[in-house]
């Protein structure tokens, strides 16, 4: 009679029939998924576990076990996902005051962190600890002074550091461990497979939560009133500060729809468009001129190698930070110089905005990093013994000056400019967080780090102090110098932006000069893995060569030569791949003209039921 | 993790742990949080399932909700008897929908109810007249008010009838990402 009674709860017997046929984990997640009070609920769970214990033939001791068992082993799960999420309390506390948009920073730069030791300990692993063990190659002709630590030469030339330090012998063990193809297979296995699915994977995520879901009228009003509200903010200035943005938004978003019916004269508009014009041709003159300068620096070869030829001179070694200085110092101004520039345009749109100063920027950076890797891989292996190194030792100079630079900017940028604002100049206020120019600097540092990978293997390692440090400076000087920024409208779109900067340029970039560098230039002999031979991918050729002696491989070396090495096989599968990209767009064509038409039958439908009803 | 509380029986914990998306030990900090609000009032011994109801004053003091424009609603919303007086059940189910591993779903159902100031299962005009006056005390005048509220419904509203219902909710939380991480208070 008990399950007689309980059945008849009306309305709900569907649904506990519903929960008893689903598995143990599903049901509890549907169970809390309910949208209904909390008794009514534990009513709805209790109902569900007495059908299944009624109908479960098996005796009482079981099923308590059964769900013993199981709520151990949620239990476990959710200790272990905790203790994986480092810096919990300060990610809560910055999300309460600042909101959710600087959030994203912080958890950007915390994935960074994660990538880069996941990084250093493949590299470790696989390439540095074989080396350090099996033969110790430190030949160092000085000692350790404290310049090497910004220059990185010197002492730290024949350490495992660098390219330089490894040697491409077999390792007589058991089994033999081939240098050359070691360190060969892990910078590839690392640079291709893993970057390029996660970053795809994350970005194609992304972009299907963010964006495909745009269909329909997209404006300002609605949503920014009912679901931009972030209720995770709790200190009482900071939903002051919201209160009064969103208001400006509000407003904005009013007025533009007022102007949207004024319609702009014909002159007003091509003064607007000489001016955007005008805009870009001084953006792309600003980026190309620092080209220009960089590379004229770089191949000065005063500078650059009278280092090399002289040793002991701490002088030159000194101008060696010449470089990297003037990179960062571009870095630094010219960003200042595009948004001055962009105050004379006018937008219709402050998304906009948003938008085209980030692709400048991404311009300046990229071109600065094409100039550096063109003169690095066409000027360099011509004049330098032992290349390769100096391409590390010149991106570890980069990454520290840079790091140096960043530090200056946080003391100089939001310190002093806060005291500034406060107290002498009252109508600057104070400096507010910049998101965008931040998040730029990482992906910069990041593509630097990513580049240098083949040169300097040890290299994640300085990513991942220099990230560490970082955040808690960052952090530090958010709390005590900059209110969070008014402007940010989807901060999930932007993140998706940001994950697009850091996959198509860099990343694309890095992976051609890699596969150049792998593939044409002749490896420095007297340093290195690849010593003697014609390009490092030799190495996989004399593998080749050496298993084909080998019956019961001869297949691996099948593939390699027919398949691997034909251009016909590249061709067919990017006929695939495009062929495969045309059939999903056509699809998610299709689904948004459906969801236009379902959209017109509710409307259609809904003013049916008003006429029928009047 | 051992049994060494003795607040609960294990029953009652399982329950919970069932029915939120919290585990044991958060259940346990926000049972201490809880009575940290009235330890007078709070017993240390639930077995028995005693019936307290902590007053709406006390709710709205908590420092995760005591400057949040929506707090009375909050506390409404999530609370039996719908004037914010909280027992531990309501507390709990509270902060587990406005916790990070709810469901967009269940987060835009409460939403909705929270910005439903009429209870009549609709947002209206007034309604959203209400929510604009909580989120923006002065800055914008009576006009600018009427607007916005037009232009939202204008904007979300499906079927055309002049309000938004649950769908036409749940339908613009759709295009908006942020929603899941906006909505969503950390305790």
């Amino acid at each position: 009679e008990l399950t007689k009674d309980i059945l008849v709860i009306p309305g709900k017997s569907e649904l506990v029939s519903d929960l008893v046929n689903l598995s143990a984990g599903a049901r509890f997640q549907a169970i809390r998924s309910l949208p209904m009070s909390f008794n009514e609920r534990k009513t709805v769970r209790l109902t569900s576990f007495i059908i299944i214990h009624l109908c479960n033939i098996s005796d009482n001791d079981t099923f308590y076990l059964n769900l013993n068992l199981y709520l151990s082993q949620q239990e476990q799960s959710e200790l272990s996902r905790q203790h994986l999420i480092i810096w919990q309390d300060t990610l809560k506390e910055i999300g309460g005051r600042f909101g959710t948009s600087v959030l994203s920073y912080f958890l950007f730069l915390k994935w960074l962190l994660q990538f880069n030791l996941f990084s250093f300990i493949i590299n470790f692993c696989f390439i540095t600890i074989p080396q350090i063990v099996h033969a110790p190659n430190i030949s160092s002709t000085t000692g350790f002074r404290g310049l090497e630590l910004l220059t990185g030469v010197g002492y730290f030339n024949q350490t495992v550091l660098f390219y330089g330090g490894y040697n491409g012998e077999v390792i007589i063990s058991k089994p033999a461990y081939n240098m050359q193809l070691a360190y060969f297979f892990t910078i590839a296995a690392y640079l291709k497979d893993l970057v390029f699915f996660l970053l795809l994977l994350s970005m194609s995520r992304s972009f299907q939560k963010n964006f495909v879901l745009e269909t329909g009228p997209v404006s300002g009003g609605a949503w920014r009133l009912l679901c931009s509200w972030d209720f995770s903010v709790v200190n009482e200035k900071a939903i002051q500060y919201n209160k009064n943005n969103l208001a400006i938004q509000l407003k904005e978003s009013l007025s533009e729809r007022l102007q949207e019916k004024n319609k702009m004269s014909l002159s007003d508009r091509i003064k607007h468009l000489s001016l955007h014009l005008l805009a870009w041709l001084l953006s792309l003159g600003l980026a190309i001129g620092s080209g220009a300068g960089i590379y004229f620096l770089g191949t000065d070869p005063e500078l650059a190698f009278s280092f090399s030829h002289n040793p002991n001179n701490l002088r030159a070694e000194a101008s060696t930070l010449l470089l990297p200085v003037v990179v960062s110092l571009i870095n630094l101004i010219v960003p200042l110089l595009y948004s001055l520039i962009s105050k004379i345009e006018s937008y219709s749109n402050p998304r906009a905005k948003i938008y085209i100063s980030i692709i400048r920027n991404v311009i300046l950076k990229m071109s600065i990093l094409g100039i550096l890797c063109f003169y690095w891989l066409n000027f360099v292996p011509n004049s330098i013994s032992c290349w390769e190194s100096f391409v590390g030792q010149s991106v570890y100079r980069l990454l520290i000056i840079d790091f140096i630079f960043c530090l200056l900017g946080i003391f100089f940028g939001e310190f002093l400019r806060n005291v500034i604002g406060t107290m002498c100049i009252q109508s600057l206020g104070v400096p507010e967080f910049d998101i965008a120019r931040n998040v730029l600097d990482l992906i910069y540092a990041q593509t630097l780090a990513w580049i240098g990978i083949y040169f300097s293997p040890l290299l994640p390692v300085m990513q991942v102090l220099k990230l560490f440090i970082i955040f808690y400076l960052k952090k530090i000087s958010l709390s005590l110098n900059c209110q969070p920024p008014k402007h940010i409208g989807r901060a999930a779109q932007i993140q998706t932006v940001f994950i697009a900067i850091l996959f198509f340029p860099s990343f694309v970039g890095v992976l051609s000069m890699v596969a150049y560098t792998v593939w044409s230039l002749e490896p420095s002999n007297q340093c290195g893995p690849f010593q003697g031979l014609k390009t490092p991918f030799h190495t996989i050729f004399n593998w080749t060569a050496s298993i084909q002696n080998f019956p019961e491989s001869n297949w691996v070396w099948w593939i390699f030569e027919n398949i691997l090495r034909s251009e016909l096989f590249y061709y067919l599968i990017s006929l695939i791949v495009l062929v495969i990209t045309y059939f999903l767009w056509q699809i998610t064509q299709g689904r948004k003209q459906l969801i236009k038409t379902l959209r017109e039958q509710i409307v259609n439908v809904s003013a049916e039921i008003i006429r029928t009803t009047l | 993790m051992g049994n060494k509380q003795t607040i609960f029986t294990s029953q009652q914990l399982d329950a919970y742990q069932d029915c939120t998306y919290f585990t044991r030990k958060e259940i346990l900090r926000l049972f201490h949080r809880y009575r940290d609000l009235a330890p007078q009032l709070v017993p240390l011994d639930y077995k028995n399932q005693p019936e307290v109801r902590l007053p709406y004053e006390l709710i709205g003091s908590m420092p995760e909700l005591k400057d949040n424009p929506f707090r009375q609603r909050i506390a409404e919303v999530f609370s039996e008897d719908g004037e914010g007086n909280m027992t531990l059940d309501d507390f709990l189910d509270m902060f587990s929908v406005l916790s990070e591993m709810a469901p967009r779903d269940l987060k835009a159902y409460y939403a909705f109810k929270i910005y439903d100031f009429n209870n009549d299962d609709f947002i209206c005009k007034s309604d959203l007249e209400k929510t604009l006056n909580k989120l923006t005390r002065n800055e914008l005048t009576e006009d600018e008010v009427r607007m916005v509220c037009e232009k939202v419904i204008d904007e979300a509203d499906l079927d055309n009838d002049g309000r938004l219902s649950l769908e036409d909710f749940q339908h613009m939380i759709m295009r908006a990402p942020d929603f899941l991480s906006t909505f969503h208070i950390r305790i």
